[in-house]
């Protein structure tokens, strides 16, 4: 029995408290410097750091933690084994639950998750979770110490995962170590989805999505890239012609939304994924090392309030511009991680808000020569309790730019929902699946992630990927799985 | 002095002056073509004839000398038609489509600048578009017919020697390139080689100029009328923005040059004095030593180990803390004696005021301009302005601060890294070889982030609040001011001559070996091993076993720039339909380029694609081999041609297009449509696939722009004249570049004629997810990767579609800058003689 637990059950004579430390920041470039390079801005905690930041945790007995996690990571038993300093132990304990700790350490909103019910952070600051997670994820890797887990023996059932994404690549990681035969299928030329074409190297470097995806391959499952499902094969001819014995969509959601206002196709207006793309899948801040060209301009737009409009305006500043995020409601409104927009602010980020775009301005060339916007203030709350913009008469303003980016989000692609009619697809076009078991309206065939719930997080699309697998699992041994009917219209 | 007339105007004449001269000289123009201003007359390409009364015939004026009482004209209606005649004989060689196209002045306002491609078959496709003589030529006799179906020699590029590229295919034959070459170097190291319609310019026994002892002074570039020649660097600028004087200071001579600018960056430099040529550092390296892609445009501090880029204040504060315990004899800054004077005054200060030192050391330099320095032995810190210490030097050193404008072997043992401007970048005063002042001029932004290296030491002594280098503070000002007028009066008044010898003299600068950074300079070295030549093989090229996926299986340059390639994608080839594409990647680093299927076999696993070399991109597929193997091919995406029995389609083809309508004609004629294929070129050399399209449609209607095979004009132009002679046509289909799709889409607007267009714009996934394919089509945005390729063409925004295309022309252009590309050779299997014919 630990002192700490001692003295939660009384036992333990009563010591001096003995004072905790305080949440260990980690070391980062300095806004001014990391602004314009695209280096990673925190260095991540040392040995040392991250030792003391471990020795925070309570190891409570009912970890509330593990509940908040959308994966169910034991929490208390990853930092208990860096109390002891055994790093690689941590790590591997870690990645039974969560394949991608390195990416859910630096991606996951764990201030909305695990942090947010953690018991000391009802009076302090809560255990930095997600950077010990980035901390022994990182460690083994820098190591060279991962090992491949013992797998069970060969199921003989085939599944095809369709997109190399969050979901895909959980779904993936899980049904691998059940013993099954994966393929995962991608249309663009490298797996990884939005953790490669989205998410910036400064906040996600390529280098560890790639050392995940070799973790998967190394496992055994079969990645084939540039392979379109939808257009290189259906999913029926997945099920019926090539052999597959269940089909997982994790297909994301890749479909760009505008505002659809005038000026919108203007040269220098694009949607935050090509913005992003373009930087971080084709490698264009590298240009002309890469051939695709980067957009560096001198003043940029980025319209959008969540984490991928942080994204843009970040990647943006480190292409040399000067950069506004045009948002609609006012700050805490903004769906982006507190984290996220504290990052842009202090990187030179300017924020107009409760602003919104009415009309984009160009030149006879067709190029961007500004945004108009007008004013908002808060109106009454609605039914959501959130208060809604209302335009100010008379104060529209032009803000003069030559790049617009536009990140309001994303619909679900509906390339695999158009090329398979018994698949149902609510109103939003996201497939509709069973939530409990992720099956969708076609036996067989699961679904997880932004293709299902819209453009949400990582680690949810991970939680439900989590799911699908498990269920897949007992589908294809032959368990009774219930495939939900085809909603009525 | 002498009076004549010309066109009855009395005219004075100097004594010896032709009559060209004379009459250029008192403003009367008379178009001429081989003469130069900077050259002896030569009188060979004929435009400049005028009548002189009493004279026989027609003299050229270029090499008539005038005479006391001549009475000459020069624009009769006689000489007009004689000069077109002369001209469309010489058009018949050259590409000339474009000077005699009906929609010339739609198309430059379509698309005023030139494209860049591999062999350019006409002027929208020139590097010379902007400064073309023979255009301007054409303009003003008012060229508008050719007397028979021109000739194109189908001559590969060459581009195996460094710094210059020659499409022969361009040249008219005026000499200028070998006389320039004979009156500035006294041999000919280019000449006419071969005789009647084979004669072309060239080097003796076949070689390469590299291999003729060229010096590469580029003067052959310069007088060059035609894109014939071209830098290969600065080809794709067209008309630079602005041109400045400064001096080269690669070796000692201290050469006035001229350098073209575009957006603040060097694109080429010249001589100030035309008649005194450059050597080739002067001449051919300034701009790619400017815009180096390796150039260091970011301080960096070493921050555990690893060096991080950082802002200049957070360098210059890291640097002053680090120099704090080295105040003394320890330090030692160290320079390349390749800097202004007004450097050395700033470094001398600097080491003397704030280091306390007396080591402010100018490193020694052999000849070619190596560097080598010794530290004194109590030196522990230094601050280096170059590569010019050795690896154990420098490890014996506590601290060592780089301040520099490439990375070296250093980088690994600073603590702090300057990024340092370079010549073109500073302002001053450069002492040459012979003790002589000679301007600097800032003509150029530096990269990135860097400075000049005495503002870094300035920056540096006013962040640790020294004023020794304060320009305001009245001691510096003292000895500033008699720093200046000592070099006031050494300052030179005229232009200095150029080089006495233009040959490779220094070889390096900075501590840096020249060849190593620009490319070109590494095949001029004795002992350089040649390059490896990357060769576009013209002839078809076929591997028996297909094997891998990705693998190209047949090859071959179709057309002139047009390149047919089969690749083994199985994947594709078991799903293509008429009208998808693929996107393909040649490798890694390519961008995703969208072709459209022209063909494919799903027995064998193949797909068929017409690729234009246009890019870096889709040059590395056209230069591509039977074996080679692509990196990524993705599709078959887009929406497939809405297949049905319309009745009777006309398909009308360009450029790639013509051979996309071998599927589309395929799945037409088994929905039963009667298919009508028209297809266009600029000339009769262009066309391909005659015999295929023949075999899939019912009838191919074929029309060239200068009217050399089928129809003279565009394909449109057919489809009319089938329209206006009562011919029932229920659906056309328009495949090619924008202009020709635009102009189809236009002329049939009022007429009751569905028509489809495949639009081409950037692309990136291809499924949809990014959207840069965005184009509007009847006031609606629409994704060409998903909602098409086939819009309704006469609802489509085509000046938009036209603009976003060209988003990254600017950029791209830019990329040249600081890629040296490879020095390749077009692999020509001649007949072996060596004449060059085929």
């Amino acid at each position: 029995m630990s002192d700490l637990e001692k003295e939660k059950s009384g036992t333990a004579t009563r010591k001096p408290k003995k004072p905790r430390p305080p949440r260990q920041p980690m070391p980062a470039q300095a806004p001014e410097d990391r602004a314009r390079n695209f280096q990673e801005v925190p260095y991540g905690y040392t040995p040392e750091l991250a030792m003391i930041e471990a020795s925070r945790c309570l190891d409570c007995k009912n970890p509330k933690c593990v509940a908040g996690c959308p994966v169910n990571v034991d929490i208390p038993g990853f930092i208990r084994l860096i109390q002891q300093g055994k790093f690689i132990e941590s790590a591997r304990h870690l990645k039974e639950q969560n394949a991608l700790p390195a990416i859910c350490g630096r991606v996951c909103p764990q201030e909305e998750q695990c942090e947010k019910v953690c018991i000391i952070g009802i009076k302090n600051e809560p255990v930095a979770v997600g950077r010990l997670e980035r901390f022994v994820a990182d460690y083994e890797r820098n190591s060279g110490a991962v090992t491949i887990p013992e797998l069970p023996p060969s199921t003989g059932k085939r599944i095809a995962v369709i997109g190399a994404g969050p979901a895909g690549l959980t779904a993936a990681g899980d049904l691998v170590r059940m013993g099954h035969e994966v393929t995962v299928f991608e249309a663009l030329q490298e797996p990884g989805g939005v953790l490669i074409y989205v998410i910036p190297e400064f906040r996600l470097p390529k280098e560890i999505v790639k050392a995940e995806v070799d973790y998967l391959r190394q496992m055994g499952v079969n990645f084939v890239m540039d392979y379109v499902v939808g257009r290189n094969a259906t999913i029926q001819e997945l099920l019926n012609e090539e052999g597959y014995h269940a089909v997982f969509i994790g297909s994301g959601a890749g479909l760009p939304a505008f505002l659809r206002i005038p000026g919108e196709n203007l040269v220098g207006v694009y949607s935050a994924n090509e913005y992003l793309t373009r930087s971080n899948l084709m490698k264009s801040y590298l240009f002309p090392k890469y051939d695709t060209p980067p957009i560096r301009r001198q003043r940029v737009a980025v319209v959008g309030g969540g984490n991928v409009a942080m994204d843009a305006a970040r990647t943006a500043l480190r292409l040399g511009g000067d950069v506004h995020i045009v948002y609609r409601r006012a700050k805490e409104q903004m769906p982006a991680r507190v984290e996220e927009i504290h990052h842009a602010e202090e990187e030179g980020v300017q924020m107009k808000l409760l602003t919104n775009p009415k009309r984009i301005l160009g030149d006879e060339r067709h190029r961007v020569t500004g945004i108009e916007c007008i004013q908002m203030e808060l109106g009454e709350p609605d039914d959501s309790g959130r208060r809604s913009p209302v335009p100010v008469e008379g104060s529209e303003f032009v803000l003069e730019v030559d790049t617009v980016v536009i990140a309001i989000g994303n619909n679900p692609n509906p390339l695999i929902p158009q090329t398979m009619p018994d698949l149902a697809v609510s109103r939003w076009g996201t497939i509709v699946v069973d939530e409990d078991t992720m099956a969708t309206t076609v036996p067989g065939v699961f679904a997880a992630g932004d293709i299902v719930s819209g453009a949400a997080t990582v680690i949810s699309a991970m939680g439900q990927a989590r799911t699908a697998a498990a269920t897949i699992n007992r589908y294809v041994l032959g368990e009774e799985v219930t495939f939900p009917p085809v909603p009525e219209k | 002095m002498i009076e004549l007339t010309i066109n009855g105007r009395k005219i004075q004449a100097e004594p010896d002056e032709s009559i060209l001269q004379c009459a250029l000289r008192n403003g009367i123009e008379i178009p001429h073509l081989c003469n130069h201003p900077s050259l002896p007359p030569y009188g060979a390409c004929r435009i400049c004839m005028v009548e002189v009364e009493g004279m026989r015939g027609y003299p050229t004026s270029c090499t008539t000398p005038v005479a006391p009482g001549m009475e000459v004209k020069t624009d009769t209606p006689a000489l007009q038609e004689l000069r077109r005649n002369i001209l469309g004989l010489m058009m018949l060689e050259h590409p000339s489509a474009c000077l005699l196209c009906g929609r010339r002045d739609l198309c430059d306002e379509f698309r005023p600048q030139a494209e860049k491609v591999g062999r350019t078959t006409g002027c929208h496709t020139c590097n010379n578009k902007d400064m073309c003589e023979v255009r301007t030529l054409s303009e003003d006799l008012g060229f508008c017919e050719l007397p028979v179906p021109p000739l194109y020699h189908h001559r590969p590029i060459e581009r195996s020697d460094p710094f210059i590229d020659r499409d022969l295919n361009l040249c008219i034959l005026c000499g200028r390139c070998v006389r320039v070459c004979k009156h500035q170097h006294g041999t000919s190291i280019i000449d006419f080689v071969g005789r009647g319609s084979v004669s072309r310019i060239g080097e003796a026994f076949g070689r390469t100029l590299l291999e003729a002892d060229c010096r590469f002074c580029g003067s052959c570039v310069d007088v060059c009328p035609t894109g014939s020649l071209a830098d290969r660097y600065a080809k794709w600028f067209g008309q630079v923005q602005d041109c400045c004087e400064t001096s080269c200071i690669f070796c000692d001579e201290g050469c006035a040059i001229t350098v073209g600018i575009d957006q603040g960056k060097a694109v080429m430099a010249q001589a100030v004095d035309e008649d005194k040529p450059l050597c080739v550092l002067g001449r051919f390296a300034v701009a790619p030593f400017m815009n180096g892609a390796d150039r260091l445009t970011v301080p960096k501090i070493r921050v555990e180990s690893v060096l991080r880029e950082v802002s200049w204040q957070m360098a210059l504060t890291e640097a002053a803390e680090l120099l704090k315990p080295f105040k003394g004899e320890s330090f030692a800054l160290v320079f390349d004696p390749a800097v202004p004077e007004e450097d050395r005054f700033y470094f001398k200060i600097f080491a003397e005021k704030v280091m306390g030192t007396s080591h402010c050391i100018a490193a020694d330099k052999d000849a070619k301009g190596r560097l080598a320095v010794k530290l004194p032995e109590d030196v522990k810190a230094a601050w280096l302005l170059g590569d010019m210490i050795s690896a154990e030097e420098a490890e014996k050193l506590e601290l060592l601060i780089l301040q520099d404008a490439y990375p070296s072997h250093l980088m690994d043992k600073a603590a702090v890294v300057f990024p340092a401007a370079l010549f073109t970048e500073v302002s001053g005063t450069w002492i040459d070889g012979s003790g002589k002042a000679r301007p600097l001029h800032a003509v150029t932004t530096p990269p990135g982030q860097a400075r000049p290296d005495r503002q870094i030491f300035m920056d540096l002594a006013a962040a640790v609040n020294d004023s020794s280098l304060d320009d305001a503070a009245p001691a510096l000002a003292e000895e500033l001011k008699a720093f200046g007028e000592a070099v006031l009066q050494r300052r030179r008044d005229t232009i200095p001559p150029a080089a006495s010898d233009p040959s490779l003299k220094k070889e390096w600068f900075r501590g840096h070996e020249l060849s190593k950074l620009v490319g070109g300079l590494a095949c001029l070295t004795a002992e350089a091993p040649e390059p490896e030549p990357v060769e576009i093989i013209d002839e078809p090229q076929v591997i028996s076993t297909p094997a891998e996926n990705f693998q190209v299986v047949q090859k071959r340059e179709i057309a002139p720039n047009n390149h047919e390639i089969v690749f083994y994608v199985p994947a594709v080839a078991k799903k293509a339909m008429a009208g998808q594409f693929v996107i393909v990647m040649a490798d890694e680093q390519s961008e995703r380029v969208p072709y459209t299927l022209c063909d494919w076999d799903r027995e064998a696993g193949t797909i068929t694609l017409i690729v234009q070399e246009k890019g870096q991109s889709s040059r590395k597929l056209a230069l591509m081999k039977a074996g080679d193997i692509a990196a990524h091919i993705v599709g078959p995406l887009g929406t497939p041609l809405e297949m049905k029995n319309y009745g009777t389609v006309a398909l009308l083809g360009g450029c790639y297009g013509i051979g996309a309508h071998i599927a589309n004609a395929k799945a037409l004629k088994e929905a039963g449509n009667t298919v009508v294929i028209m297809i266009e070129a600029r000339s009769h050399y262009l066309h391909y696939y005659l015999e295929e399209l023949a075999a899939v449609a019912d009838e191919l209607i074929v029309t060239t722009i200068d009217g050399s095979n089928g129809i003279k004009g565009h394909a449109i132009d057919a489809l009319l004249r089938r329209l206006d002679g009562g011919d029932i046509i229920d659906r056309a289909i328009t495949v090619g570049c924008p202009f020709m799709m635009k102009v189809a889409a236009l002329e049939t607007q009022d007429r009751d004629l569905p028509m489809m267009a495949a639009l081409n714009p950037i692309m990136l996934d291809g499924t949809g997810m990014c959207g840069a394919c965005r184009v509007t089509v009847n006031g609606e945005t629409k994704f060409a990767c998903v909602d098409g390729p086939f819009f309704d063409a006469h609802t489509i925004d085509w000046d938009e579609l036209r603009d976003r295309r060209n988003a990254y022309s600017d950029a791209e252009l830019n990329s040249l800058l600081s890629t040296e590309p490879v020095a390749h050779a077009h692999h020509h299997t001649g007949g072996g003689c060596g004449c060059g014919r085929s």
